[in-house]
């Protein structure tokens, strides 16, 4: 089985994964915790407007390379931030904030794209292409885990204290201000890293899939926070490895393989009497 | 001053504005060493504003807080926890026990934990996630971690809120422990007016102002509660919306 894997395409996919994938595990976390998963999404749609940009104002010639990575982060991050300052200073409801964002920015990506010359697929950008990944693409992917890894680490206090109450956070000194806007950043930076390998409609499923999956047979924050990272290690791997055998799309296939770990952490899960699939009285839909 | 130099914490003339809004106005007393002091009044009055200013987490617009106590420890109110965060009792108290800027776990700090949960009787909850614990567990979960640092002065908002009758009874006797036999300062607010005759040493009742200030035979008169909460408290509801006057009190 291995000869397939044996093509330097695969292979820096498969590496993008496998740091990648534990990187996402551990964010999604978080995200997961602060009920932050349709903001994560939204930046990534968002970045349509920014493939626009990035074509309209000639930073990038085509959806892929060095100069649509970088319109993508700036986007990205500028997205994120206008989102989480709307929430600060507006009387808006998160989810309406995200709402408006969401479909505003989808909208205007599209018109701008289908105005330009030589009007370019969205595939690419809706769907990722790891497997036009460079060796730079590699060690960027490599630089950002080790940033995401090092802030989650050194925050991670905080970050949990933030879930708990805020008001015992700031008790212990935590600037909870500082921290929701760098959370945010970190968001979209990984967003804008990794938006040209899995694609804008996949991205946020990969972060938040494996932290939803690990929630439903942890017992402890620090196993969901392990298990969370080893799905999206294993998922992503076999994702690849998936699509090279079968020949199929590379990223939906990463996003089933992670939906496969899911449903059979929520089997697990409910089997052991741990991750209930419906916990009485918390149902999503009796709070709508 | 005598008086002075006996208080734990005095407030003089204390003014709290949040979001514009003149919150609390010229607020005075003092606490002393080992008393059990309940703040009341009616919803909106800014008893929790008042906790809030005592602790830094609102800025205080003039006035003066003096604090004798070393230590102040803060239990907010809250009753739960969102269920899809899974952390356990111990991880939860170890976010304040570990003093590693990097955390990844209880680790070494959950003998201390363990010994602090078994002060306050609930050694038992060590390895449950804050999520599955009913109200009242949440409650001492929060007041361990309150205590963690050993505070001369506990402050604690609400803390009764949504308790069912033996949950109350078993919390009123934490609160009792914590008073009688540790020594522990506390300045509690509370809307169970029955609570509060049988806790307190003094009684502080705001709204926006000090109406009274007393011991609990002083305060809890008909006159002095209907001048505070614009009318009599009534006599039905314990979800805390709605304060009790003891029914001694209404004869």
């Amino acid at each position: 089985m291995w000869e397939i894997l044996q093509t330097p395409e695969l292979e820096r996919a498969l590496l993008i994964a496998i740091i990648a994938g534990p990187i996402m595990g551990l964010l999604g976390t978080f995200i997961t915790l602060r009920g932050m998963a349709f903001f994560s999404d939204a930046i990534s749609h968002a970045a349509l407007t920014g493939v626009g940009l990035g074509i309209a104002l000639r930073l990038a010639n085509d959806v892929y390379g060095t100069g649509m990575q970088l319109v993508l982060i700036v986007f990205c991050c500028l997205v994120g931030l206008m989102m989480a300052w709307l929430f600060e200073r507006t009387s808006l409801r998160a989810d309406t904030v995200i709402a408006f964002s969401y479909s505003g920015a989808v909208a205007l990506g599209v018109i701008l794209i289908s105005q330009l010359k030589g009007y370019q697929s969205l595939e690419g950008v809706l769907f990722g292409e790891i497997l036009f990944a460079s060796n730079e693409d590699v060690w960027m992917i490599l630089g950002l885990s080790v940033v995401v890894l090092a802030f989650l680490l050194l925050n991670m206090k905080a970050l949990l204290l933030c879930v708990v109450h805020e008001d015992l956070a700031r008790i212990a000194g935590i600037n909870i201000r500082r921290l929701n806007y760098l959370f945010v950043l970190l968001i979209a930076l990984v967003i804008g890293f990794l938006l040209q390998q899995l694609g804008a409609l996949l991205v946020s499923g990969l972060i938040v899939i494996p932290a939803a999956a690990s929630r439903m047979v942890a017992t402890s924050f620090r196993q969901m926070l392990l298990l969370s990272a080893a799905f999206g290690l294993l998922a992503g791997a076999l994702g690849i490895v998936a699509s090279a055998q079968f020949n199929l799309p590379t990223g939906p296939t990463i996003v089933l393989s992670n939906v496969a770990f899911l449903i059979i952490a929520m089997v697990l899960g409910a089997a052991v009497g741990r991750g209930k699939l419906v916990r009485p009285g918390t149902s999503q839909l009796d709070r709508v | 001053m005598e008086s002075d130099r006996k208080s734990y914490l005095s407030v003089e003339n204390l003014n709290v504005s949040y979001k514009q809004n003149h919150v609390l106005e010229d607020i005075s007393f003092q606490i002393e060493r080992g008393q059990f002091v309940c703040v009341i009044g009616p919803n909106g009055g800014g008893k929790s504003t008042l906790l809030k200013a005592l602790v830094g987490l609102l800025p205080i617009r003039s006035g003066k807080v003096r604090k004798e106590a070393r230590n102040i420890g803060y239990v907010p109110q809250q009753l739960r926890i969102d269920p899809a965060v899974p952390l356990r009792v111990d991880e939860f108290l170890s976010l304040k026990l570990s003093k590693r800027r990097i955390w990844f776990g209880p680790g070494r700090t959950r003998t201390a934990a363990k010994k602090k949960l078994e002060e306050i009787g609930a050694a038992h909850l060590i390895d449950r996630q804050l999520s599955e614990l009913s109200g009242g567990e949440f409650q001492r979960i929060l007041i361990a971690y309150a205590l963690l640092d050993d505070p001369d002065l506990l402050l604690l908002d609400e803390p009764m809120t949504g308790l069912d009758a033996r949950g109350g009874m078993s919390f009123d006797g934490l609160l009792h422990h914590l008073n009688d036999h540790v020594g522990m300062t506390i300045l509690m607010v509370s809307h169970d007016l029955h609570l509060v005759e049988h806790l307190s040493d003094q009684v502080l009742c705001i709204n926006r102002t000090v109406h009274c200030h007393g011991s609990p035979d002083q305060v809890l008169q008909p006159d002095n509660l209907s001048k505070a909460y614009g009318h009599l408290p009534g006599l039905v509801s314990g979800d805390g919306n709605e304060a009790f006057i003891p029914i001694g009190k209404l004869k």
